[in-house]
């Protein structure tokens, strides 16, 4: 039950590479917004959250994608979720956030 | 025969996955599909993170969360004493204009095949769940 981000800048894409791994819940969600937060105040660009090793993710883990996806959008900018498993994919699929986040699903 | 297990859980967030972990166990032994046990840890998850983020900030109460293992199916209650909320005040959710909240409601009835739900202001809330094993 816990949650570990790896952030990187892309130079060459001018984006973000966030990797997500492990457990999004309403005990591990703030960890996810700091780390947006953090990451757009560095630098304001595009985000990639990378979501193949997460486990698990919740709304109010998705709060904070809605949230962060708000925020970029008065920069024009966006985040965009990719390789999510199966049962992160139902729930996006359900929400029809996928629609709006996951362009490559 | 229909077994019962319940829990009394503090209101703090960090308690949550102890549940997801214990419920999916449950479920995975009463024979449910690992899909059906996702939708199932999900919902109950989401029922909890409810009662969490939408209680009154009293963190210490207990809230109670009841497992009734059926021949056929699962039942699942989460009932607290946070404070309740006006329910006709609720709106699912629209992805033309995605908020951060709201969707925890709607989440849990895409994923089970029952739900109630009984809030009285001032008092408090109860969910009920119900996941049917074989149903497609």
């Amino acid at each position: 039950m816990s949650l570990q981000i790896q952030s990187n800048f892309n130079n060459e894409g001018n984006q973000w590479e966030i990797k997500a791994i492990g457990d999004v819940d309403i005990s591990t969600a703030p960890k996810l917004r700091e780390c947006l937060d953090a990451a757009l105040q560095e630098k304001k660009a595009n985000i990639v959250l990378h979501l193949e090793d997460l486990d698990y993710i919740d709304s109010t883990g998705l709060g904070v994608i809605i949230g962060t996806m708000g925020k970029m959008k008065e920069d024009n900018k966006q985040i965009i979720l990719v390789n999510p498993k199966d049962n992160i994919k139902k729930l996006l699929s359900i929400t029809n956030l996928d629609r709006i986040l996951c362009p490559k699903i | 025969m229909t077994d019962v297990l319940k829990f009394s859980v503090p209101g703090k967030p960090e308690y949550i996955g102890t549940i997801r972990l214990a419920v999916s166990s449950l479920a995975n032994c009463a024979g449910f599909d690992i899909e059906a046990v996702e939708d199932i840890k999900v919902a109950v998850s989401e029922a909890c993170s409810n009662v969490v983020c939408h209680g009154k900030p009293n963190r210490e109460e207990c809230y109670e969360v009841a497992c009734e293992i059926g021949k056929e199916r699962i039942t699942i209650s989460v009932i607290d004493r946070a404070g309740g909320y006006d329910m006709s005040k609720y709106q699912n959710p629209t992805m033309d204009n995605p908020k951060e909240g709201g969707l925890g409601i709607f989440i849990i009835k895409a994923l089970m095949d029952e739900v109630d739900i009984f809030s009285e202001l001032g008092m408090g809330t109860s969910i009920k769940m119900v996941k049917y094993l074989n149903r497609l």
